[in-house]
């Protein structure tokens, strides 16, 4: 039973994860295993000082919490699952060395829960790096999504001939761009040392470091179901070996009741059916609740001194020159992207927006704004454009660090502005014909202007909403020769984008027929018809000149 | 001007005449002319009407199309646009000449692009994937992977020598095009010749290393639609080729063998940048016919016009 609904509830987590792309239907939220997450929305709360809508969603595993107990971990969590199945696979069967100091591990989550929570006190997100969620959630994203599109397609590839023979021509064609992220490395690494601690215990992770197991014991005292012991039990401390968050005390009558998740393997495993988890336990027979709940063993210092850790990492990680200067930022964030300093504290690293990106130019940061940054999403915009038809990000963002916004709105949320590297640009610094930018440009920002008796691209600023095209497919080697920088973004709390641009005078909705300045360029050189006279005094028209490509 | 095609047209075209004269004179009725000796036909009409007339016009799908032959049509689903903004080949004529390959008794018909905007978005909001669902054998594709494409010789290419082709596109009997017209803002106008750009692997190298309208011109050379049928139903006169942009609606439909003809007759059916033009101001179509794929004057093109 235990084992079906883990595996369900991480089938779930996994279909909602594929199902997280542009297609994404406006009825289903995605991102809610993430929005469920009580320490992710606390964090986020306290981080932005501000009630986070989706975060509300968390209520529900808080009081579901309160009422039952720590379910979560054993009924609910995928990464739980993940740890379960992942051990069974390839750890059950070995001798796993003793751990020494059980006690002090176990208090080492509680120690994160309060180091994470105070410095998102102070100011600074941090829940994300261990809350199993987000660290999961990422893991799919930067590692298995590329790994299983690789995979896929490599068996495509394979029964591609025989897909042919059999006619099934959409099928033998089919073929699933691969995405690829920064930081990939860095994530599976970590996932792989949770997977490697349970060399150790059986759910190392969850036993001594998950904070949000450690904030979900906390509010499981209240919870109905608890083990209960009658008095068959002989003593034959099988309990104790099974269970898997080393939870039953020396004496098989007593459990340590905050690390109990519930999932009855003890039950399972004792000859004499002598545990049981009853709601309403009947006065008749004859069973004992052993443990107590003073078991969070954590002195006042020591809660003192992990506070204090939180607010010095906090102090220490936001002291930098970009924290009062925002502006100083120098990534182009998804459109829709709140200020970049709350932007930095509500967004939990999940991934999400990335995973979901129709293009894939939302990338990963590492370093580039520092600690408060990382896994951040930023734009990769010489690697792929922001697609006008997509606006998925914003849909799936569990904390709404990115907004979620209609296309049109989207549309209007302007990320940047491209600007020209003359020095790098054929047409600019070496009369080459080139006009990819001016082609692939979807709100004709770019236009080319006779310059030095050459027609030359130039951007027009107002009509420029970052989409990163032209720096996408400008075909000099290397850097882009227009590249899109923060300038001119717009990022708003709150309120229409639309309106912001309108206010802002910018337009990035082409008036039909504004390709009128085509025909303003003095005659295109059109082989040997061209006359140099002419091009000396543009303002002399006496035959109207000739578009591109015309002779 | 090369003289040598100019002869040669005319040639062919008193010999066709004179041919003609000949017939008629032996008692055939004019109206019965040969549909094989039409250079062009042109027919104006919606979508659906118009392309069925045009392919009747022309004598036939199965002058093209026999039992069993492999078909690709190659429209332009290059952008996620509606039809109505005037990028992309409007469904209806896709899936009207997709029908008819069909009925003539096709093996399989593959629509082919590779799209500029995210294949699945274009499939999609072209309207071209819908159009054609209901016909059976008929495979609409925007490929966008390497793999699906095969490196050929350009025997006779000035500045192109070897180039990456569609392997659907090599292998198979039968290639036609079914270019959108609109403007473009490095050739001009984008039409059939400018379309097969949609049916290679490096587009880019076309604008930023070659001269793009030789280079046209060389691929010209070695992918040869044995029909091209231009979608004028819609213009985009301005914005080109993505739009948006001024939208005109000439309701034409523009089928012929040879793709310089097209062409050149697609220049003169809407004012392009609000100015008219002939096909020998096309700077991309003028150089193919210099090269000798095909006629460029419209005076000495034998053109049937009709309505649907």
């Amino acid at each position: 039973m235990r084992t079906f609904l883990q595996a369900l509830s991480f089938l779930i987590f996994t279909t909602l994860f594929v199902f997280a792309n542009y297609k994404l239907p406006e009825w289903l939220p995605a991102d809610v295993y993430l929005r469920l997450d009580p320490l992710l929305g606390l964090s986020a709360v306290l981080t932005g000082k501000e009630i986070i809508s989706r975060a509300l969603w968390s209520l529900i595993v808080i009081g579901a919490t309160l009422v039952i107990g720590r379910f979560f971990c054993a009924y609910v969590c995928p990464m739980g699952a993940t740890i379960d199945f992942l051990d069974f696979l390839s750890i059950r069967k070995k001798t796993r060395p003793e751990l020494k100091g059980e006690a002090n591990w176990r208090k080492a989550k509680f120690f994160l829960l309060i180091l994470f929570l105070s410095s998102a006190l102070a100011g600074l997100s941090l829940a994300y790096l261990m809350d199993p969620l987000p660290l999961l959630t990422r893991f799919f994203t930067f590692f298995l999504y590329p790994l299983a599109i690789t995979l896929i397609n490599l068996l495509l590839d394979f029964l591609r001939p025989l897909l042919e023979a059999l006619g099934w021509i959409e099928l033998s064609h089919l073929h699933y761009p691969q995405p690829a992220y920064y930081m990939s490395f860095i994530t599976f690494l970590i996932f792989a040392g949770i997977i490697v601690l349970n060399r150790w215990t059986p759910r190392f992770w969850c036993r001594y470091l998950c904070p949000l197991g450690a904030f979900l014991s906390l509010l499981s005292p209240l919870g109905l179901f608890k083990r209960r012991i009658s008095t068959e039990c002989n003593e034959c401390l099988k309990c104790q070996k099974a269970c898997p968050m080393g939870a039953v005390e020396q004496d098989p009558k007593k459990i340590l009741l905050p690390e109990c998740i519930q999932c009855r393997t003890c039950a399972d495993v004792c000859p004499k059916g002598a545990i049981s988890f009853p709601a309403f336990p009947s006065a008749d027979r004859a069973s004992q609740l052993g443990g107590e709940y003073a078991a969070v063993d954590f002195s006042r210092r020591e809660f003192l001194t992990s506070m204090t850790g939180g607010f010095t990492f906090a102090f220490l990680a936001d002291r930098t020159p970009f924290t009062p200067l925002q502006s100083k930022h120098q990534l182009i964030r998804p459109p829709g992207a709140v200020l970049e300093s709350e932007f930095l504290r509500t967004c939990i690293r999940c991934g999400e927006c990335m995973k979901s990106c129709l293009t894939n130019t939302l990338q990963p940061c590492f370093w580039e704004s520092g600690l408060p940054g990382l896994w951040t999403p930023k734009m990769e915009l010489r690697f792929a454009p922001c697609e006008q038809d997509c606006n998925v990000c914003g849909k799936v963002c569990p904390t709404q660090a990115i907004r979620s916004l209609s296309l049109e709105e989207k549309t209007h949320a302007k990320v940047g502005t491209a600007i020209l590297r003359k020095e790098l640009c054929l047409v600019w610094a070496q009369d080459k014909l080139c006009l990819i930018c001016d082609e692939i440009c979807p709100y004709n920002a770019i236009v080319f202007r006779t310059i030095e008796g050459y027609r030359r691209p130039v951007v027009i600023a107002s009509r420029c909403n970052g989409c990163g095209f032209c720096e996408q497919r400008c075909p000099i080697q290397g850097e882009s020769a227009i590249v899109v920088v923060p300038n001119g973004e717009i990022r708003l709390k709150e309120g229409s984008y639309i309106q912001e641009a309108k206010k802002l005078q910018l337009e990035f909705k082409p008036d039909p027929g504004d390709d009128k300045f085509i025909l303003d360029q003095s005659g295109f050189k059109a082989g040997e018809q061209k006359e140099p006279g002419k091009k000396a005094h543009p303002e002399e028209k006496t035959t109207p000149p000739k578009p591109k490509g015309f002779l | 001007m090369e003289k040598n095609g100019l002869w040669i047209t005319r040639r062919d075209f008193l010999k066709t005449a004179s041919a003609g004269l000949a017939l008629s004179l032996a008692g055939r009725p004019a109206f019965l002319e040969a549909k094989d000796e039409r250079d062009l036909v042109v027919v104006s009409g919606d979508p659906a009407t118009a392309t069925r007339a045009a392919l009747e016009a022309m004598g036939g799908i199965s002058r093209f199309v026999q039992k069993g032959k492999r078909v690709v049509l190659k429209p332009n689903m290059s952008f996620s646009n509606p039809p109505e903004w005037g990028s992309t080949t409007h469904p209806l004529v896709v899936a009207t000449v997709a029908q008819a390959c069909i009925d003539a008794g096709a093996q399989r018909v593959v629509v082919l692009d590779n799209p500029l905007r995210p294949a699945e978005l274009c499939l999609k909001r072209s309207g071209i994937q819908e159009a054609c669902k209901s016909i059976k054998g008929v495979h609409v594709l925007a490929l966008e992977d390497r793999k699906f494409f095969r490196e050929i010789k350009v025997p006779q290419g000035k500045v192109l020598d070897r180039v990456e082709v569609f392997k659907e596109v090599l292998d198979s009997d039968v290639l036609i095009n079914l270019p959108q017209a609109k403007t473009h803002s490095a050739t001009g106008v984008s039409l059939g010749i400018k379309g097969l750009m949609g049916l290679i692997w490096d587009r880019f190298s076309f604008h930023s290393k070659y001269n793009i309208n030789q280079a046209l011109a060389d691929l010209a050379t070695v992918i040869k639609p044995q029909l091209t049928i231009l979608d004028a139903t819609r213009a985009l006169v301005s914005g080109g080729p993505g739009g948006p942009g001024d939208v005109q609606k000439p309701n034409l439909i523009v089928a012929g063998i040879d793709p310089v003809a097209v062409d050149s007759y697609g220049v003169t059916v809407a004012p392009w940048y609000g100015q008219n033009f002939k096909g020998r101001q096309v700077e991309h179509l003028l150089v193919a016919h210099q090269r000798g794929l095909g006629k460029i004057d419209l005076d000495q093109l034998k053109i049937f016009k009709g309505k649907a």
